[in-house]
């Protein structure tokens, strides 16, 4: 435990925080399977409603499913997450103390991010396997063979590179919290913050698409936009209408930046939130 | 660190009369292991700090005195690192902060102004991660030291329970738990009820005894003067003297004297040439003179019928003296 690391996870798993957001993650996918799925699926008559239902809680349909919604939601707590590492760090002016014992400034935020990126990590991946397991669980009571031999169904490595393209499309949202909590020094001003940009800047892509045009391949450098090419690689055959649990663009691969290219922007967006957030820490004066 | 283990409640082992701050100076390692070279800072127009010299030697307890917005905490968090400073540079342990920061703080142990915890964690494992920030410690060091606080029977408490006072102790454990040559302590006291500011200065004292150097502010002038050998005064921003405590409080040589007859006692006072000024004060006379001629004193006034009921030597304090300067500097600005 006596490496910084280990430090920077104490610190978190001794708060509630990080319960609460998987509580949170768990009844979202409670909602997503049971609700949207099972029971939809289980009540509805119209065949194309059901069969859009049983895309989203029958395995393997459902790990994109719970990818999409996790992927939007994970973005959301991975922010709350990222921003209360640092904001709260300054709120009870722990930073200072923490500066004086001779950790460079930059290793202490790389810590920090690090330490986040676990956290999330390990929450996230609670809360798809609790997902998957209540997949299976509906899949048993719709007697849907629970099976990864479907049309255009993945192969257990491209179940785990689609989950990997999910959470790399989580990163850029979790460090835009990040650099606003270093920034605004405060866990609510991150929060808040990363919230205005996911919402915001979903109207603002849905606005760029109604215009089209050039407008509409300014697109092609928006988080979301890529976000959506790196989510729509998930999909198995065609995707059900009823997942879109998250605001962002619908539209057709064809549409959409390749997903490599997608990647590559994600990664910029990341890497010029982290180099700033880690700039002005590194020059800002740490008063009491 | 070689503390003997012992609670920071157990304040029986030593004696403020076992002190003798000209001693520990006279006997202290030369070195300088802190100095400010120039250092100022400036917010927007405000001169917080300006143009400060400081030399710690090393081995020694160094007061840091000034009154409140003297720039005593900005001081210290330039020398910390925290803040960067407009002009000038710190040296210390050794190591130019400039580029040596990291390598001269993890030999540094400090309290900041207002003891900031994680309070949702126990004291045990705020060290915890105090400890692995500043490279691991045992998890025996961590009980050792938070029994020499006294906090050894509340150390799984989460210090959001923890009066002001424990939080204090805390801190101090957590300067100590890698064992600095060099503690900064700013405002160390705040917080503590009389028995523990005792405590704290004997503490102290014996860090001082141990070879490490300790720089402590305050705004306790009693404390300061009990507990360090050198001193540093500032004010807005401005040093204005440093030294040792026995040069800076010198015993002046004023005599002060109760007498039968306070009229014809200063008329024969008067007429000794070595006598440099005689006053009357409140039913006491005060006579400026050598203080190994008090007999020669005693005698002349016997000689004239005229005897004493009372006679001393008149003691400054470091309290007189901070008052005196910053009352002039305070008038000069």
């Amino acid at each position: 435990m006596d490496s910084l690391l280990g430090a920077e996870i104490l610190k978190t798993r001794k708060r509630w925080m990080p319960y609460v957001i998987l509580l949170f993650l768990i009844v979202g996918t409670a909602v997503l399977i049971w609700l949207a799925g099972y029971l939809s699926w289980r009540e509805e008559t119209d065949p194309a409603f059901r069969r859009d239902a049983l895309r989203i809680f029958a395995f393997p349909w459902s790990i994109p499913a719970l990818l999409d919604a996790g992927q939007f939601w994970g973005a959301f707590v991975v922010g709350i997450l990222a921003a209360s590492s640092v904001g709260t760090e300054h709120g009870w002016g722990t930073v200072r103390q923490a500066i004086v014992r001779g950790q460079s400034r930059s290793k202490y935020l790389a810590i920090k991010l690090l330490g986040v990126t676990i956290m999330s990590a390990v929450i996230l991946l609670i809360g798809l396997a609790v997902g998957v397991g209540f997949s299976f669980i509906a899949s048993s009571l719709a007697d849907q063979r629970i099976t990864l031999d479907v049309p255009g169904g993945p192969s257990v490595p491209e179940i785990g590179l689609m989950v990997l393209r999910a959470g790399f499309a989580i990163v850029p949202y979790g460090m835009l919290a990040f650099c606003l909590g270093v920034l605004s020094r405060s866990t609510s001003l991150g929060v808040t913050g990363g919230l205005i940009f996911l919402f915001g800047e979903a109207i603002a892509l849905a606005i760029l698409t109604t215009i089209g045009g050039v407008a509409a391949d300014a697109r092609e450098l928006a988080i979301g936009h890529n976000v959506a090419a790196l989510l729509t690689a998930n999909g198995i055959g065609e995707p059900p209408d009823l997942w879109v649990l998250a605001p962002r663009d619908r539209l057709l691969a064809s549409e959409l930046p390749n997903p490599n290219i997608a990647g590559f922007v994600l990664a910029l967006w990341s890497f010029a939130f982290g180099a700033i957030a880690f700039y002005v820490f590194q020059h800002r004066d740490l008063k009491a | 660190m070689a503390m003997r283990e012992r609670s920071f409640l157990d304040a029986g082992e030593f004696h403020d009369e076992d002190w003798d701050v000209t001693t520990a100076a006279s006997a202290g390692n030369s070195s300088v292991v802190l100095r400010t070279v120039g250092l100022s800072k400036r917010y927007g127009k405000r001169l917080a700090l300006a143009d400060l010299h400081l030399q710690v030697p090393a081995g020694r307890v160094y007061g840091f005195l000034g009154p409140n917005g003297a720039g005593k905490t900005t001081c210290i968090s330039l020398i910390l690192g925290l803040i960067a400073p407009s002009a000038g540079h710190v040296e210390m342990l050794g190591f130019d902060t400039r580029t040596h920061l990291s390598q001269a703080l993890r030999r540094t142990g400090a309290i900041l102004e207002g003891p900031a915890f994680y309070p949702n964690l126990s004291a045990r494992d705020n060290l915890r991660v105090w400890g692995a920030l500043s490279g691991g410690v045992e998890p025996a060091r961590l009980d050792e030291l938070l029994g020499t606080v006294g906090l050894g029977e509340r150390g799984g408490d989460k210090v959001r329970n923890y009066s002001l006072g424990m939080k204090q102790r805390l801190a101090l454990a957590g300067a100590l738990l890698h064992d600095p040559e060099l503690l900064l302590l700013d405002e160390p006291t705040n917080g503590l009820d009389p028995a523990g500011i005792r405590e704290f200065r004997q503490l102290i004292r014996e860090l001082g005894r141990s070879g490490k150097t300790v720089f402590v502010s305050s705004h306790l002038l009693n404390e300061v003067e009990q507990m360090c050998d050198e001193v540093a005064i500032i004010k807005d921003g401005r040093l204005i003297t440093q030294g040792t405590v026995s040069e800076l409080v010198q015993r002046s040589d004023v005599m002060e004297m109760r007498v039968t007859d306070v009229p014809a006692a200063m008329e024969v006072l008067r007429g000794l040439d070595w006598v440099g000024g005689v006053t009357h004060e409140d039913g006491r006379i005060l006579v400026e003179g050598p203080r190994e001629r008090a007999a020669e004193l005693s005698r002349a006034l016997a000689e004239q019928q005229i005897y004493l009921s009372e006679l001393r030597a008149k003691e400054s304090s470091l309290e007189d003296f901070f008052l005196e300067v910053t009352a002039q500097e305070g008038g000069r600005g």
